[in-house]
């Protein structure tokens, strides 16, 4: 904001001090007009991002149905845990919750890693100087991420229908195809895999039915269905552009003497790249990281497009389990989706933490 | 036939509206907030002639009318606000919880409720006190593709179809390029055999009935076309929807509402197709399901307002020239919710969509209670485990039946 009164607003406290100022009344009024210019950012942050956590915070307590008017006389009431019990602890509807953590783990898993190293791969080589037309393929690795997603998700439920470019595709090549139903195949690759040695749940002793978190243990082991699958291909075409461009970015500012010097103590190529390009990396690899788990985490837009009555169960994400409790069915219950989101947010905070552990942002930084 | 009559209700609604609101026209005026979802263009526009015809017969009222692209939501923090519009759209899915949270007003003031179709008051209807004024509804009937069954030799589909001739159907249609039937994952579509075959979700003492027999022989009936390969969901048939499987040809038959006249005469203007009601379960039994939606007053609207407000729901949703008649009139997919228009609106579409107004007659209006959410989603559980054959039909309503039964013992 451009207020005329902050600029002339910290001279003015230093010089209202008194000329023997001792240092902690200096370091006071320093703070003070520290304060005074982060202080609308804060008032920003505070009102648009720890308000409505709080507020969320708190009517994940209530039983508010999200449409009796506040200003109404028992407008809602305070019902402690019993949101978290319903939903995460042993209530009726944990096998949906953990359900929507089991797609979302299979997600994060299957598309972080991958997006991630495709990202330095990718980077890596138009970053060659042998390379012609840099440019072209620059461009064309970013396209996908700065188009819409929803759009992008369309493109996909298109080129992998049933009868769509894909399957075309592959029975040109073979002709014995049968043709995979891409975006509404519920089976889970872990199942599928287990199946060609023969192994279904009923040749399992009985204990693969036993429930853990609500889900019997031969679903925890389904693996991702061959429709989030499809989802999560999706998910890495688009970010994998972002990823490279920050890669990229971090690639040219290593200093050319670094490899000179390598050289000259005869590195090949390759040792050139893992023990200089890569350790020199780090801090954008957290980065990278960080800001794949937080988006996959939070996957929503891909799935809002992509899912339908037949994979509901195998693609809803936790972030659209939000959404629908808030907003869908016939019943829809805000206080609910307020305990699922707050669940959320502590999900992606300690990943965030022991990912910052694993590939130590720290370290790196300093 | 009807021009006399309609006359003269045109006059005595003007009559009582410049009765109503000469005193209000003679002061500074009152401003009415609408709100509704935004629907189809030619609805859209609809909904702006009618407000704009009303304003000018009641030069005191102005309305401010807002059609949202993402009505759930914007009309939610509305109502949390407290500062909510006087005239809104209420759901039949919505309408249990918004009229328990208190929003809306009693419709005693809803013009000759006699008129409007038993099944769309019942779905609006909460303590026997009607709460606002439906529309206009959508029900279901079995959809089929005229080429394929003379291709087929099979004989058309009549309102006396059974549950085996629509099998056997079926069976003869389906070929290399297309099944018989066309089934979504859908409780709002396999609970229309559900409430024929004499299924209910309460039996007549109130004990949940959701996996009595009659109500499993229905889901095994909907499951045994993907079962046994004469029909399939619709994902499987490279579509969005029952509608889209349907006007590719990717099926014969299908069991979708009125809503599908537009799309599939727009999108697929060569599919030769008809319409007839949803057949009949082994007992005789005979039902379809209904959609709608009703305009609403605000329980916050008082005095000259909540007047201004019924004035308008009635000018809209009544029997005037511009409420439910002129629904008829503009003939888009809809169906006026009085029945006394039913003619009026085929008159518009063509008779062959005769059998969507057949079923308003017989038609259930699916509502899950307050406090069922639950049940609510178990039971779309159910159908997505039983239409994926992943569960057997049985199985898979008794555990949806059993969340109910829960349900009710801590309601209880």
């Amino acid at each position: 904001m451009a207020d005329p009164a902050q600029p002339t607003a910290a001279p003015a406290a230093v010089a209202a001090a008194p000329r023997s100022t001792t240092k902690a009344q200096q370091r006071f009024s320093d703070a003070l007009a520290g304060l005074f210019f982060v202080g609308p950012g804060m008032l920003v942050l505070f009102v648009f991002l720890i308000l409505p956590l709080l507020v969320a915070l708190y009517f994940s307590f209530t039983n508010w149905s999200g449409t009796r008017p506040l200003d109404q006389p028992n407008a809602y009431e305070m019902v402690g845990f019993a949101n978290y019990q319903r939903w995460i602890i042993d209530g009726r509807r944990v096998d949906d919750f953990y359900r929507a953590v089991r797609n979302t783990l299979y997600y994060v898993i299957g598309v972080v890693p991958v997006q991630t190293a495709l990202a330095l791969v990718l980077a890596a080589i138009v970053n060659q100087k042998w390379l012609r037309g840099k440019s072209f393929f620059r461009t064309a690795f970013y396209f996908p991420s700065i188009t819409s997603s929803i759009v992008v998700s369309f493109i996909f439920l298109f080129l992998f229908s049933s009868g769509g470019p894909i399957n075309t595709l592959i029975r040109a090549v073979n002709p014995g195809y049968v043709p995979i139903a891409w975006t509404t195949d519920n089976t889970g690759l872990g199942h599928l895999l287990l199946s060609q040695f023969g192994i279904v749940r009923d040749t399992l002793s009985p204990f693969i039915r036993t429930e853990v978190l609500g889900l019997q243990l031969w679903d925890w082991i389904a693996g991702p269905s061959v429709a989030l699958s499809t989802i999560m291909a999706l998910a890495v075409w688009t970010t994998t552009g972002t990823m490279m461009v920050i890669y990229l970015s971090a690639l040219q500012g290593i200093s050319p003497s670094v490899y000179e010097a390598s050289q000259v103590d005869g590195a090949t190529g390759w040792q050139q790249f893992r023990f200089i390009t890569l350790p020199l990396l780090r801090p954008t690899t957290f980065f990278v990281v960080t800001l794949g788990l937080i988006g996959t985490f939070q996957v929503f837009d891909q799935i809002y497009v992509l899912q339908n009555d037949q994979t509901a169960r195998t693609t809803t994400s936790v972030a659209y389990l939000v959404y629908s409790t808030a907003f869908e069915g016939t019943s829809p219950n805000l206080a609910e989706a307020s305990a699922i989101a707050i669940v959320l947010f502590l999900i992606i905070f300690v990943a965030t933490l022991l990912q910052r552990r694993f590939v130590g942002g720290d370290r790196a930084e300093a | 036939m009807r021009a006399p009559f309609r006359f003269t209700t045109v006059m005595l609604v003007m009559a009582l509206l410049l009765s109503l609101f000469g005193a209000a026209a003679a002061q500074d005026g009152v401003t009415l907030r609408v709100w509704t979802g935004s629907s189809s263009p030619v609805e859209n526009e609809f909904k702006e002639a009618q407000v704009a015809a009303f304003e000018a017969a009641n030069p005191g009222i102005n309305v401010e009318l807002l059609i949202s692209p993402d009505y759930g939501a914007q009309i939610r923090a509305a109502f949390a606000s407290g500062d909510y519009p006087e005239v809104f759209t209420v759901g039949q899915f919505d309408f249990p919880q918004w009229q328990s949270d208190g929003l809306l007003a009693t419709g005693e003031a809803i013009e000759a409720p006699e008129e409007i179709y038993m099944g769309l008051k019942d779905a609006f209807t909460a303590d026997e006190q009607l709460y606002c004024a439906p529309k206009d509804f959508s029900t279901l009937a079995l959809l089929y593709n005229i080429d394929a069954f003379e291709a087929a030799g099979v004989a058309l589909p009549t309102s006396e179809w059974t549950w085996d001739d629509m099998a056997a159907a079926a069976e003869a249609l389906t070929t290399d390029d297309m099944v018989g039937f066309s089934a979504a994952a859908d409780k709002f579509r396999w609970m229309a055999f559900f409430y024929a075959n004499g299924a209910e979700i309460f039996d007549e003492e109130g004990n949940v009935a959701f996996d009595s027999p009659a109500a499993v022989e229905a889901l095994e009936f909907y499951q045994s076309f993907v079962a046994n390969g004469t029909g399939n969901l619709p994902g499987n048939l490279n579509s969005g929807w029952n509608g889209e499987a349907f006007g590719k040809g990717a099926a014969a038959m299908t069991v979708e509402g009125n809503w599908a006249i537009g799309y599939l005469n727009d999108t697929f203007p060569d599919l030769n197709w008809g319409v007839t009601e949803i057949p009949l379960a082994p007992n005789g039994g005979r039902a379809t399901l209904t959609f709608t939606e009703c305009w609403a007053v605000s329980s916050r609207a008082t005095g000259e307002l909540a007047e201004a407000a019924w004035a308008l729901v009635n000018f809209m949703t009544g029997p005037g020239a511009d409420g439910a008649q002129a629904v008829a009139e503009a003939g888009f997919g809809v169906m006026p919710a009085r029945a006394q228009f039913a003619d009026t609106w085929l008159e518009m579409v063509g008779q062959e969509y005769e059998a969507f107004v057949t079923g308003a007659s017989y038609a259930v209006a699916p509502i899950f209670p307050l406090g069922y959410a639950d049940f609510d989603a178990a039971s779309n559980d159910a159908t997505t485990l039983v239409m994926t054959l992943e569960e057997d039909p049985a199985d898979a309503l008794a555990d949806a039946a059993d969340v109910a039964r829960e349900i009710q013992e801590e309601l209880e």
